[in-house]
């Protein structure tokens, strides 16, 4: 019992990651879609001069933890160079955009070794502040994404109108220039085919709800991602109560209450998802990405409701990048074909999860 | 009171979209759910994509398709309405009278900023206009009850001056 209630701390049973993100623009340079090619090396290198080399100067952490290991810790990775599976590697690990990751344009993201802060330079906007947290953990990510924000604001005119607020190339990004976003699993919602409720609610919320991947991935599996899509006539902290203090902890509490139904009237049914899921998950010798994805999502549940013990929580969320293409590409030699794909990623999940054979 | 029920044309769902259209000297009226009003192509407030705003916007300038460019970047409003995208800060002055009204729909009719303010983008005088702009909306916010919306308009009114007089009193 006292691992299901570990996993409720931090809302980790159903909530998978929370993100927040800050869309910024640099006065004097056109929006990055306008700009040439070296306007757009020199807003990099004039972002990248305001960030500094490590977590410290960008305003990560606070005063005197400063050590030599932290001063070369913020990792600056020129897209432009970068071969185009490592790309898709860093899109997968969700630090990067998909749209970022395509075209030979400058620009560049500096990422922590702990891959929980990003900073996205020419992305659609001169800079994307992003701090990704496991978990609920939306104030202590707004916190740092605000530090951030304040410390390369203190060193950069960012670009500012009275009446619209932050100035971004797309208006819809206009005011805060905030997402505050959860990835919540909600596989119970999915079985007790309620998902439609939550989207529906969400939408009179004027809230997104997105795929796994966000914006331009459908929700297909049972990952969403729920975030703001007004930034204009809002307080920043504002959104952050409403999501911390309202909106995750009813989503939260939904897919609690789907789960214990599920438990209490259909148990035999959800022991069969699951097991089935583990069961595969452990011998399949060939393993496609949805299917994979799909008996990940009913072994998660299954790990939640303490039915399958002796896996961890995760385990799980690290197989949901662990086993997507680029990453099974650069962790294996000689993947050429589809089917090469399949069976290192079957034989990832079996590594990971305990093969019986 | 509540508006009177007034079902679909097509099918017995309330109706949400109330048009009037003449056609011919013929005034006709078209009630629609949210469904049908969809497929017929009219999208509800707040519900809107970017591009499909910008698609309605695009209709009403369709006698002047190039538009007036940016003065700062050269963007036109085509670029704007093809991209979704503006070019530059500028862009927000050049194009106010169409752009405006795509932001206020786009953000659920709101029309001002009211979170925060970049350490260095403003001058003393710009962060005063703010503040008194701010200490407008707290007035309305308070006449007309809303204490949640005042309660945030005090804070950032609270974290603007200090700035702005220790602004005022370094330049002094």
């Amino acid at each position: 019992m006292s691992d299901l209630t570990a996993m409720m701390v931090g809302d980790r049973d159903v909530v998978m990651s929370c993100r927040v993100r800050l869309a910024r623009n640099v006065s004097g340079f056109p929006f990055v879609g306008r700009a040439t090619h070296p306007q757009r090396r020199e807003v990099l290198e004039t972002v990248r001069a305001a960030a500094g080399p490590d977590e410290a100067t960008v305003g990560l952490v606070g005063g005197g933890r400063v050590g030599a290991s932290a001063a070369e810790s913020l990792a600056w990775i020129d897209l432009a160079a970068l071969p185009k599976r490592d790309r898709q590697l860093l899109w997968e690990r969700h630090l990067i955009s998909r749209q970022f990751a395509e075209g030979d344009s400058p620009r560049a993201v500096a990422v922590t070794p702990d891959e929980r802060f990003s900073l996205m330079v020419n992305e659609e906007d001169h800079v994307r502040i992003q701090v990704l947290r496991t978990g609920n953990a939306l104030r202590e990510a707004f916190d740092a994404a605000v530090r951030v924000d304040a410390t390369l604001g203190s060193r950069l005119d960012f670009a500012f109108h009275r009446k619209w607020g932050y100035l971004t190339a797309c208006p819809t990004n206009v005011g805060c220039g905030i997402r505050i976003g959860v990835m919540v699993h909600l596989r119970a919602l999915r079985v007790t085919n309620e998902i439609e409720k939550v989207k529906r609610a969400a939408k009179e919320l004027h809230l997104a709800v997105r795929g796994f991947h966000g914006e331009g991935s459908e929700a297909t599996g049972d990952w969403f991602q729920i975030s703001n899509q007004r930034t204009l006539g809002v307080t920043e902290v504002g959104l952050l109560e409403e999501f911390a203090g309202r909106i995750v902890p009813a989503v939260v509490a939904y897919e609690r209450e789907a789960r214990r139904v599920l438990l209490e009237r259909q148990r035999t049914l959800l022991e069969d998802r699951v097991f089935r899921g583990i069961s595969l998950l452990r011998s399949a010798r060939l393993l496609g990405l949805d299917e994979a994805m799909k008996q990940l999502s009913s072994v998660r549940l299954g790990v939640c409701l303490g039915l399958i013990p002796d896996v961890a929580l995760d385990t799980l969320n690290r197989l949901t990048i662990q086993l997507q293409s680029a990453h099974l590409r650069s962790g294996e030699a000689g993947i050429e074909t589809d089917d090469d794909e399949r069976a290192a990623r079957a034989r990832v999940a079996r590594a990971a999860l305990g093969d019986p054979s | 009171m509540a508006a009177p029920f007034r079902p679909c044309d097509h099918c017995a769902k309330p109706a949400v979209v109330h048009n009037t259209v003449i056609v011919n000297g013929q005034m006709n009226e078209v009630h629609l759910c949210a469904d049908h009003a969809g497929a017929a192509g009219i999208q509800m407030p707040g519900q809107a994509p970017i591009h499909q705003l910008l698609g309605q916007l695009a209709q009403v300038a369709v006698t002047r398709p190039r538009g007036p460019a940016c003065p700062e970047c050269g963007h036109t409003f085509h670029d704007f309405k093809t991209s979704g995208l503006l070019g530059c800060a500028a862009c927000y002055e050049a194009f106010a009278a169409t752009v405006g009204p795509v932001i206020e729909r786009a953000h659920g009719g709101a029309s001002e900023h009211i979170g925060n303010v970049p350490a260095r983008a403003d001058d003393a005088n710009q962060r005063a206009a703010l503040l008194q702009q701010l200490l407008r909306e707290l007035e309305t916010a308070v006449s007309a009850e809303q204490y949640e919306r005042a309660a945030q308009l005090r804070d950032r009114i609270k974290d603007l001056r200090p700035t702005a007089s220790a602004r005022s009193d370094g330049a002094e």
